[in-house]
Protein backbone atom coordinates (compact mmCIF):
# COMPACT_ATOMS: atom_id res chain seq x y z
CA UNK A 1 0.00 0.00 0.00
CA UNK A 2 2.87 2.29 1.10
CA UNK A 3 4.47 1.40 -1.94
CA UNK A 4 1.74 2.29 -4.44
CA UNK A 5 1.29 5.47 -2.84
CA UNK A 6 5.19 6.50 -3.09
CA UNK A 7 4.86 5.47 -7.18
CA UNK A 8 2.18 7.46 -7.34
CA UNK A 9 4.08 10.63 -5.76
CA UNK A 10 7.04 9.89 -8.21
CA UNK A 11 5.09 9.18 -11.17
CA UNK A 12 3.15 12.96 -10.09
CA UNK A 13 6.81 14.47 -9.66
CA UNK A 14 8.46 12.80 -13.33
CA UNK A 15 5.09 14.48 -14.91
CA UNK A 16 5.78 18.20 -12.78
CA UNK A 17 9.68 18.03 -13.91
CA UNK A 18 8.80 17.09 -17.76
CA UNK A 19 6.25 19.93 -18.20
CA UNK A 20 9.18 22.52 -16.30
CA UNK A 21 11.96 20.99 -18.79
CA UNK A 22 9.22 21.51 -22.14
CA UNK A 23 8.48 24.96 -21.04
CA UNK A 24 11.85 26.03 -20.05
CA UNK A 25 12.98 24.73 -23.70
CA UNK A 26 10.17 26.86 -25.30
CA UNK A 27 11.54 29.76 -23.51
CA UNK A 28 14.73 29.46 -23.94
CA UNK A 29 14.22 28.86 -27.54
CA UNK A 30 12.11 32.03 -27.90
CA UNK A 31 15.10 33.50 -25.86
CA UNK A 32 17.65 32.88 -28.12
CA UNK A 33 15.36 33.93 -31.14
CA UNK A 34 14.73 37.55 -29.76
CA UNK A 35 18.76 37.81 -28.93
CA UNK A 36 19.64 36.51 -32.31
CA UNK A 37 17.18 39.19 -33.84
CA UNK A 38 18.42 42.35 -32.43
CA UNK A 39 22.12 41.17 -32.57
CA UNK A 40 21.90 41.39 -36.53
CA UNK A 41 19.16 44.13 -36.59
CA UNK A 42 20.62 47.48 -37.22
CA UNK A 43 18.08 50.46 -36.83
CA UNK A 44 17.34 52.37 -39.96
CA UNK A 45 18.19 56.27 -38.69
CA UNK A 46 16.96 59.64 -39.74
CA UNK A 47 20.12 60.88 -39.16
CA UNK A 48 22.56 58.80 -40.95
CA UNK A 49 20.45 59.05 -44.10
CA UNK A 50 20.41 62.88 -44.30
CA UNK A 51 24.34 62.26 -43.95
CA UNK A 52 24.00 60.16 -47.52
CA UNK A 53 22.00 62.67 -48.60
CA UNK A 54 24.10 65.30 -47.98
CA UNK A 55 27.18 63.10 -49.08
CA UNK A 56 26.09 62.43 -52.54
CA UNK A 57 25.45 66.30 -53.66
CA UNK A 58 28.88 67.22 -52.01
CA UNK A 59 31.02 68.73 -55.08
CA UNK A 60 34.10 67.21 -55.31
CA UNK A 61 37.36 69.02 -56.76
CA UNK A 62 36.91 66.60 -60.16
CA UNK A 63 36.62 67.67 -63.36
CA UNK A 64 35.45 65.42 -66.35
CA UNK A 65 35.17 65.64 -70.33
CA UNK A 66 31.50 64.66 -69.47
CA UNK A 67 30.64 67.71 -67.35
CA UNK A 68 33.13 70.59 -68.12
CA UNK A 69 31.46 73.29 -66.69
CA UNK A 70 31.25 71.82 -63.29
CA UNK A 71 32.84 69.79 -60.74
CA UNK A 72 31.46 66.70 -60.19
CA UNK A 73 29.29 65.59 -56.94
CA UNK A 74 30.08 62.80 -55.49
CA UNK A 75 27.05 60.98 -56.91
CA UNK A 76 27.98 61.76 -60.57
CA UNK A 77 31.80 60.57 -59.37
CA UNK A 78 29.97 57.06 -58.86
CA UNK A 79 29.16 56.96 -62.38
CA UNK A 80 32.56 58.15 -63.60
CA UNK A 81 34.37 55.56 -61.83
CA UNK A 82 32.54 53.32 -63.03
CA UNK A 83 33.31 53.86 -66.49
CA UNK A 84 36.68 54.42 -65.34
CA UNK A 85 36.65 58.22 -66.63
CA UNK A 86 39.83 60.64 -65.28
CA UNK A 87 39.22 64.03 -63.72
CA UNK A 88 41.16 66.68 -65.81
CA UNK A 89 44.26 66.75 -63.98
CA UNK A 90 44.47 62.86 -64.84
CA UNK A 91 43.51 62.15 -61.26
CA UNK A 92 41.50 58.78 -61.18
CA UNK A 93 37.58 59.58 -60.45
CA UNK A 94 38.02 56.06 -58.24
CA UNK A 95 40.72 57.37 -56.15
CA UNK A 96 39.53 60.86 -55.75
CA UNK A 97 35.83 59.05 -54.54
CA UNK A 98 37.37 56.93 -52.25
CA UNK A 99 39.50 59.85 -50.62
CA UNK A 100 37.16 62.47 -50.12
CA UNK A 101 34.81 60.13 -48.60
CA UNK A 102 37.17 58.55 -46.70
CA UNK A 103 37.77 62.52 -45.62
CA UNK A 104 33.98 63.70 -44.87
CA UNK A 105 33.66 60.28 -43.12
CA UNK A 106 36.69 60.83 -40.42
CA UNK A 107 35.26 64.36 -39.85
CA UNK A 108 31.40 63.69 -39.87
CA UNK A 109 31.60 60.09 -37.87
CA UNK A 110 34.84 60.75 -35.10
CA UNK A 111 35.48 57.66 -33.81
CA UNK A 112 37.34 55.80 -30.66
CA UNK A 113 37.41 54.59 -27.73
CA UNK A 114 36.51 58.20 -25.73
CA UNK A 115 33.82 58.91 -28.20
CA UNK A 116 29.91 57.71 -28.61
CA UNK A 117 31.16 55.83 -32.18
CA UNK A 118 32.95 53.09 -32.48
CA UNK A 119 33.28 52.29 -35.90
CA UNK A 120 31.35 52.79 -39.46
CA UNK A 121 31.47 51.27 -42.97
CA UNK A 122 30.27 52.35 -46.13
CA UNK A 123 29.36 50.19 -48.68
CA UNK A 124 28.94 51.20 -53.14
CA UNK A 125 27.74 49.08 -54.96
CA UNK A 126 25.73 47.21 -57.99
CA UNK A 127 23.60 44.40 -57.64
CA UNK A 128 26.56 42.38 -59.41
CA UNK A 129 30.03 44.54 -58.34
CA UNK A 130 30.97 46.45 -55.28
CA UNK A 131 32.49 49.74 -56.46
CA UNK A 132 33.73 50.96 -52.80
CA UNK A 133 33.78 49.91 -49.35
CA UNK A 134 35.32 51.83 -46.27
CA UNK A 135 35.86 50.36 -42.62
CA UNK A 136 36.84 51.88 -39.95
CA UNK A 137 36.85 50.71 -36.28
CA UNK A 138 34.95 47.97 -34.76
CA UNK A 139 31.34 47.09 -35.92
CA UNK A 140 29.46 46.89 -32.70
CA UNK A 141 25.85 45.14 -31.96
CA UNK A 142 24.48 48.91 -31.41
CA UNK A 143 24.53 50.35 -34.85
CA UNK A 144 22.14 52.64 -37.37
CA UNK A 145 22.09 52.45 -40.79
CA UNK A 146 20.28 53.83 -43.85
CA UNK A 147 20.79 52.93 -47.13
CA UNK A 148 19.58 54.80 -50.80
CA UNK A 149 19.64 54.28 -54.10
CA UNK A 150 20.51 56.02 -57.38
CA UNK A 151 20.86 55.41 -60.98
CA UNK A 152 21.75 57.38 -64.34
CA UNK A 153 19.41 56.88 -67.16
CA UNK A 154 22.80 57.24 -69.76
CA UNK A 155 24.83 54.02 -68.40
CA UNK A 156 21.17 52.59 -66.47
CA UNK A 157 23.04 50.82 -64.27
CA UNK A 158 21.58 51.14 -59.95
CA UNK A 159 24.15 52.25 -57.60
CA UNK A 160 23.49 51.36 -53.86
CA UNK A 161 24.85 53.30 -51.17
CA UNK A 162 24.85 51.73 -47.40
CA UNK A 163 26.27 53.39 -44.81
CA UNK A 164 26.24 51.64 -40.91
CA UNK A 165 27.71 53.27 -37.64
CA UNK A 166 27.80 51.97 -34.37
CA UNK A 167 28.28 53.01 -30.81
CA UNK B 1 -11.79 8.52 7.91
CA UNK B 2 -8.91 7.62 6.18
CA UNK B 3 -10.62 7.82 2.80
CA UNK B 4 -11.45 12.00 3.72
CA UNK B 5 -7.52 12.65 5.11
CA UNK B 6 -5.88 10.85 1.28
CA UNK B 7 -8.80 13.24 -0.15
CA UNK B 8 -7.80 16.41 1.71
CA UNK B 9 -4.12 15.10 1.15
CA UNK B 10 -4.81 15.24 -2.54
CA UNK B 11 -6.96 19.01 -2.20
CA UNK B 12 -3.66 20.03 -1.01
CA UNK B 13 -1.12 18.55 -3.10
CA UNK B 14 -3.39 19.86 -5.92
CA UNK B 15 -3.40 23.36 -4.40
CA UNK B 16 0.74 23.38 -3.96
CA UNK B 17 0.87 22.19 -7.61
CA UNK B 18 -1.22 24.71 -8.54
CA UNK B 19 -0.07 27.72 -6.97
CA UNK B 20 3.49 26.33 -8.02
CA UNK B 21 2.67 26.84 -11.93
CA UNK B 22 1.21 29.88 -11.19
CA UNK B 23 4.23 31.42 -9.66
CA UNK B 24 6.41 29.74 -12.79
CA UNK B 25 3.85 31.00 -15.53
CA UNK B 26 3.99 34.48 -13.83
CA UNK B 27 7.95 34.58 -13.84
CA UNK B 28 7.48 33.63 -17.66
CA UNK B 29 5.39 36.39 -17.84
CA UNK B 30 7.39 38.86 -15.99
CA UNK B 31 10.46 38.11 -18.07
CA UNK B 32 8.98 38.48 -21.24
CA UNK B 33 7.28 41.95 -19.87
CA UNK B 34 10.68 42.92 -18.99
CA UNK B 35 12.53 42.03 -22.65
CA UNK B 36 9.49 43.69 -24.30
CA UNK B 37 9.61 47.05 -22.05
CA UNK B 38 12.69 47.35 -22.75
CA UNK B 39 12.72 47.41 -26.43
CA UNK B 40 9.60 49.73 -26.07
CA UNK B 41 12.04 52.53 -24.40
CA UNK B 42 14.41 51.89 -26.79
CA UNK B 43 11.41 52.96 -29.71
CA UNK B 44 10.79 55.84 -27.74
CA UNK B 45 14.16 57.55 -27.50
CA UNK B 46 14.20 56.97 -31.21
CA UNK B 47 11.00 58.63 -31.94
CA UNK B 48 11.94 61.73 -29.48
CA UNK B 49 15.33 61.74 -31.90
CA UNK B 50 13.47 61.30 -34.99
CA UNK B 51 11.41 64.13 -34.08
CA UNK B 52 13.81 66.32 -33.39
CA UNK B 53 15.25 65.81 -36.25
CA UNK B 54 12.20 66.43 -38.30
CA UNK B 55 12.13 69.72 -36.71
CA UNK B 56 15.60 70.11 -37.72
CA UNK B 57 14.72 69.36 -41.28
CA UNK B 58 11.42 71.25 -41.53
CA UNK B 59 13.69 74.68 -41.23
CA UNK B 60 16.31 73.10 -43.73
CA UNK B 61 13.59 73.02 -46.26
CA UNK B 62 12.09 76.04 -45.72
CA UNK B 63 11.72 78.68 -48.30
CA UNK B 64 14.32 80.70 -46.42
CA UNK B 65 17.26 77.97 -46.04
CA UNK B 66 16.57 75.46 -49.16
CA UNK B 67 18.24 75.65 -52.36
CA UNK B 68 15.14 75.32 -54.30
CA UNK B 69 15.27 75.29 -58.13
CA UNK B 70 18.45 77.42 -57.92
CA UNK B 71 20.54 74.16 -57.72
CA UNK B 72 20.51 70.41 -58.69
CA UNK B 73 19.95 69.60 -55.30
CA UNK B 74 17.02 69.12 -53.77
CA UNK B 75 16.16 68.08 -49.91
CA UNK B 76 18.50 68.52 -47.11
CA UNK B 77 20.43 71.27 -49.31
CA UNK B 78 20.77 74.84 -47.85
CA UNK B 79 21.43 77.70 -50.36
CA UNK B 80 24.03 79.43 -47.95
CA UNK B 81 24.12 82.93 -49.93
CA UNK B 82 20.41 82.95 -49.61
CA UNK B 83 20.82 82.41 -45.79
CA UNK B 84 23.97 84.57 -45.44
CA UNK B 85 21.39 87.69 -46.24
CA UNK B 86 19.00 86.57 -44.33
CA UNK B 87 21.40 86.90 -41.43
CA UNK B 88 21.38 90.35 -41.91
CA UNK B 89 17.25 90.88 -41.53
CA UNK B 90 17.22 88.16 -38.92
CA UNK B 91 15.61 90.19 -36.43
CA UNK B 92 12.34 90.17 -38.69
CA UNK B 93 12.37 86.15 -38.14
CA UNK B 94 13.14 85.92 -34.84
CA UNK B 95 9.80 84.48 -33.62
CA UNK B 96 8.84 83.32 -36.76
CA UNK B 97 10.19 79.00 -36.79
CA UNK B 98 9.77 79.37 -33.06
CA UNK B 99 12.98 78.07 -32.24
CA UNK B 100 15.37 80.18 -30.01
CA UNK B 101 18.44 79.51 -31.39
CA UNK B 102 19.93 78.30 -35.48
CA UNK B 103 23.37 77.96 -36.30
CA UNK B 104 25.07 76.46 -39.49
CA UNK B 105 28.22 74.76 -39.42
CA UNK B 106 30.30 73.33 -42.07
CA UNK B 107 32.20 70.17 -41.37
CA UNK B 108 34.05 69.20 -44.58
CA UNK B 109 36.48 70.77 -45.69
CA UNK B 110 38.22 71.45 -43.01
CA UNK B 111 36.29 73.32 -39.80
CA UNK B 112 38.95 76.72 -38.55
CA UNK B 113 36.06 77.39 -36.46
CA UNK B 114 35.64 80.98 -38.11
CA UNK B 115 32.49 82.90 -37.51
CA UNK B 116 30.90 84.40 -40.89
CA UNK B 117 30.95 87.87 -41.48
CA UNK B 118 30.92 90.42 -44.57
CA UNK B 119 34.54 90.26 -44.37
CA UNK B 120 35.32 86.76 -44.51
CA UNK B 121 32.29 85.23 -46.44
CA UNK B 122 32.27 82.51 -47.76
CA UNK B 123 35.73 81.37 -46.39
CA UNK B 124 34.11 80.65 -42.48
CA UNK B 125 32.60 78.00 -40.90
CA UNK B 126 29.93 79.03 -38.84
CA UNK B 127 26.98 81.22 -39.71
CA UNK B 128 25.07 82.55 -36.49
CA UNK B 129 21.60 83.42 -37.32
CA UNK B 130 20.31 83.26 -33.98
CA UNK B 131 23.40 83.22 -31.64
CA UNK B 132 24.12 82.01 -27.76
CA UNK B 133 20.69 80.47 -27.22
CA UNK B 134 19.56 78.26 -24.45
CA UNK B 135 17.62 75.19 -24.69
CA UNK B 136 17.37 71.83 -26.16
CA UNK B 137 20.06 71.32 -29.35
CA UNK B 138 18.98 69.02 -32.12
CA UNK B 139 21.21 68.83 -35.05
CA UNK B 140 21.06 67.35 -38.49
CA UNK B 141 23.43 67.07 -41.83
CA UNK B 142 22.61 69.36 -44.56
CA UNK B 143 24.24 70.02 -47.74
CA UNK B 144 25.46 73.72 -47.64
CA UNK B 145 25.53 75.09 -51.17
CA UNK B 146 26.42 78.32 -53.04
CA UNK B 147 27.45 80.09 -56.39
CA UNK B 148 31.34 79.60 -56.94
CA UNK B 149 33.76 81.85 -59.07
CA UNK B 150 36.49 79.51 -61.32
CA UNK B 151 39.01 82.07 -61.81
CA UNK B 152 40.99 79.44 -63.84
CA UNK B 153 37.89 78.75 -66.33
CA UNK B 154 35.89 81.70 -65.75
CA UNK B 155 32.48 80.48 -65.07
CA UNK B 156 29.95 80.26 -61.93
CA UNK B 157 29.28 76.75 -60.64
CA UNK B 158 27.85 75.42 -58.18
CA UNK B 159 29.49 74.37 -54.91
CA UNK B 160 27.89 71.78 -52.33
CA UNK B 161 29.91 71.14 -48.93
CA UNK B 162 28.75 69.04 -46.30
CA UNK B 163 27.24 70.75 -43.19
CA UNK B 164 25.23 70.87 -40.25
CA UNK B 165 21.94 72.89 -39.16
CA UNK B 166 22.13 73.32 -35.72
CA UNK B 167 18.69 74.84 -33.39
CA UNK B 168 17.87 74.96 -30.57
CA UNK B 169 14.69 74.98 -28.66
CA UNK B 170 12.43 75.15 -25.57
CA UNK B 171 10.09 71.99 -26.65
CA UNK B 172 9.07 70.13 -29.74
CA UNK B 173 5.95 71.93 -30.91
Amino acid sequence: MINKKNKFGQEEMVGFALIIILVSIILLVFLAFSLNKSKTESTESYEVNSFLQSTLQYTTACQTSSGIRKFESIQDLVFECDIKEKCSNNEDTCKVLNKTLTDILKESWPIGEDRPNKGYELIINTKNELTLNIREGNLTNDCKSSSQSFYKSKSKKEFSINFEVCS
Amino acid sequence: MVKNKIAQMKIQQMAFMLIAVMIFFALVGLLILTIGFSGLKEKATNLQEENAMLLVSKLANSPEFSCGQAFESKENCIDLDKTFVLKKNIDKYKNFWGVSGIEIIKIYPENKNLVCTNANYPDCDTLELIPKATGISAENFVSLCRKEYNSETSIVYDKCELGKILVKYEKIQ
